[in-house]
């Protein structure tokens, strides 16, 4: 069953198309994310959602009831802010009670939410604290425990995460989607961060320009996205400046490859292929694949987890990034290398003009 | 040498602020002092000097002021008046403020501007403005509580601004969305959530407004009101001593009345507003 549909909604900000035909169906107990660059749309969808904004055209539905014109304070939703929204003239108990009483449930039964929600959260212990006692992370816990209290049909949250530090963040994270799945609370979750969005989802829709480009699992989007710009956005991506050089063949320098598709582009067409860094790997040798892309290292850099050589790569002089596990990359700055490509998830994209030959540039276009 | 005369040149420049603040303060103390001599001492003018600082000491002027039945009727006159304006005021500028803050932005520089105009506008210009409309609107001009708005315009300046930090220092947009999010409507959200944590803006507007009202005393004569500065101006007349005593009493009750805003404004408490309190306060800067 669906709990959230916006059906064809429309908004606009003066001359700024925030929305343009924006459809999306959020299935019972789901957690879905909107991610996307600034201003891309998802808050303002987020927003229509809750009943803060109106959209121009089109309509919002829960459960089946058509909510496109009920105010914000008669739709049974629950929201976390990105700002830290708790009221600061009430305790921690208060702040989770103050929907309860604004539902006119009895004292008994408030104070039993109450103490079970700040349980769920584990701030129990916290109940009789104030806003401004408690960490950034704790204070999104006592929002989150807040809206959760007064048990909404969707639970909004908007970049709820994006004002705390690293490590509050990942545990948060986690933390919402336990309680996500523990209460199976239809939930739809914005941020910018593709990270959070690919750990939390059952399924992320990528934004631009007021349009969902992708809705889909997070595997999806990151290994079939569906465009260029969901390529470029989800994740990291090697751009190779190619010709098309027959039915889906591209020459990059004196190499021809076959990718998946040229999109039906003539030969001779300019074309950029979009690679992932794990998708390419490094040989010391070139005889291990003929159609290998010669190269050589000129830097690398520790992440971490792993490791990420940058590559000049031959003829083509665009420098492009290859991952490793591990603290070292088994090629040093200077070594000749050369690159194989796993073409099979592969995009093409077409270029108007022979693409710009850039050099010293990010090679993971960020 | 060298070094000493630097040494000097710094004790110098050390010494120059502590001799401004004392020069200011000489200012400002000097005749409260003289206004003190001459209202409790019951010694000559011509006597008061060195000589006769200790001598004759009295609150008798002030007392028989107090004793005075038109005092207190101006004093009650003068709270009521405080009251109510500070009641339309906060019932006209805090709305207002809060829809500009969360709805229209962009008008907020127009607002600003026209709660200064009071300022540049000359109390007389005011009240001269509705004499003209005196035969049309007799039963509101009649009344003591027509002083009510034109002491909210005049008013206008101090209290939008201690309003309008207060708000300024909250997150009224979050905080009204997460109200309204969780089943509140415009009411519950003013009166649980914008006005509790609004508390310290909407004292400081409040004795600001009071200030104005105890102080003014130009509309009140023109509108021929026995407001507390009316009595105070014609008690003064033939109460020379008197008058002055009052007039200081008046001067203290306020200056007390800024402390306790001050002390109430610095109390910590689980508030984030923090509005910061003006003590540019008007208190008799309308008293002629």
């Amino acid at each position: 069953m669906s709990a959230l549909i916006y059906a064809g909604v429309r908004k606009t900000f003066g001359p700024t198309v925030a929305l343009e035909n924006f459809d999306l169906t959020l299935r019972t107990g789901e957690l879905v994310s909107l991610l996307g660059p600034s201003g891309c749309g998802k808050t303002t969808a987020l927003r229509i959602a809750a009943g803060f904004e109106r959209g121009d055209s089109g309509t919002v539905e829960v459960n089946g009831k058509d909510i496109t014109h009920l105010p914000a304070h008669r739709r049974n939703m629950g929201m976390v802010f990105q700002s830290y929204s708790l009221f600061p003239n009430l305790s921690v108990s208060g702040n989770v009670e103050f929907g309860l009483r604004t539902r006119n449930i009895e004292k008994n039964e408030r104070t039993k939410r109450v103490a079970e929600t700040l349980e769920l959260v584990q701030l129990g212990a916290l109940a009789n604290r104030y806003p401004h006692q408690l960490s950034g992370g704790q204070q999104q816990r006592v929002a989150l425990a807040r809206a959760l209290a007064v048990r909404p049909e969707v639970l909004l949250l908007d970049e709820p995460l994006s004002a705390l530090d690293a490590k509050v963040r990942a545990t948060l994270r986690d933390e919402i989607r336990r309680i996500q799945t523990e209460l199976g609370i239809t939930t739809l979750f914005v941020t910018h961060d593709q990270e959070e969005a690919l750990a939390i989802s059952d399924r992320v829709g990528v934004m631009s320009n007021g349009r969902l480009e992708q809705l889909d699992t997070p595997v999806a989007v990151y290994r079939h996205p569906a465009s260029a710009f969901v390529a470029r956005f989800v994740g990291s991506m090697n751009e190779f400046p190619g010709v098309v050089a027959g039915p889906n063949m591209v020459r990059i320098g004196k190499a021809t490859i076959a990718v998946p598709s040229t999109a039906g582009l003539p030969d001779g067409s300019f074309v950029l292929v979009l690679v992932r860094p794990e998708d390419l790997t490094i040989s010391m040798n070139e005889a291990v694949d003929a159609s290998a892309l010669g190269g050589s290292v000129t830097a690398t850099t520790f992440q971490g987890a792993s490791t990420v050589a940058t590559v000049r790569v031959d003829h083509v002089d665009r420098m492009v990034a290859v991952h490793f596990s591990g603290a070292h990359s088994p090629a040093a700055v200077g070594d000749r290398v050369f690159l194989s490509i796993d073409t099979a998830r592969a995009l093409c994209e077409p270029h108007e003009s022979r693409p710009h030959i850039h050099s010293g540039t990010d090679p993971v276009g960020h | 040498m060298r070094v000493q005369r630097k040494l000097r040149r710094q004790s110098l420049a050390k010494l120059g602020p502590a001799l401004v603040v004392l020069g200011c303060s000489l200012f400002f103390v000097l005749p409260l002092i003289s206004m003190a001599r001459f209202s409790f001492q019951n010694v000559p003018m011509i006597r008061l000097g060195k000589s006769t600082l200790l001598d004759g000491w009295s609150i008798e002027g002030v007392k028989k002021a107090f004793g005075d039945t038109e005092f207190r009727t101006a004093l009650a006159l003068s709270v009521r008046l405080s009251i109510g304006t500070v009641v339309l005021t906060i019932a006209l500028l805090l709305p207002t403020i809060l829809w500009v803050q969360l709805r229209l932005p962009k008008a907020r520089a127009f607002v600003e501007f026209l709660t200064v105009l009071p300022y540049v506008i000359p109390p007389i210009a005011l009240v001269a403005g509705i004499l003209p409309l005196k035969p049309h609107a007799r039963w509101f001009l009649n009344s003591n509580y027509s002083l009510v708005p034109f002491y909210t315009v005049l008013a206008l300046p101090f209290t939008f601004r201690a309003l309008d930090a207060g708000i300024r220092s909250l997150d009224v947009k979050t905080l009204v969305d997460a109200s309204r999010s969780l089943g509140a409507g415009w009411g519950t959200t003013l009166r649980r959530v914008l006005i509790p944590n609004l508390r310290t803006a909407i004292i400081s507007s409040s004795f600001l407004t009071a200030a104005v009202v105890l102080g003014e005393y130009t509309m009140a004569r023109i509108l021929l009101k026995r407001t507390l500065p009316a009595f105070m101006a014609q008690y003064q007349g033939h109460e020379p001593q008197g008058g002055m005593a009052l007039a200081l009493t008046a001067l203290v009750a306020t200056t007390a009345l800024f402390a306790l805003l001050s002390l109430l404004t610095r109390k910590r408490g689980p508030r984030v507003d923090r509005a910061p309190v003006s003590m540019v306060g008007p208190t008799s800067e309308h008293h002629s």
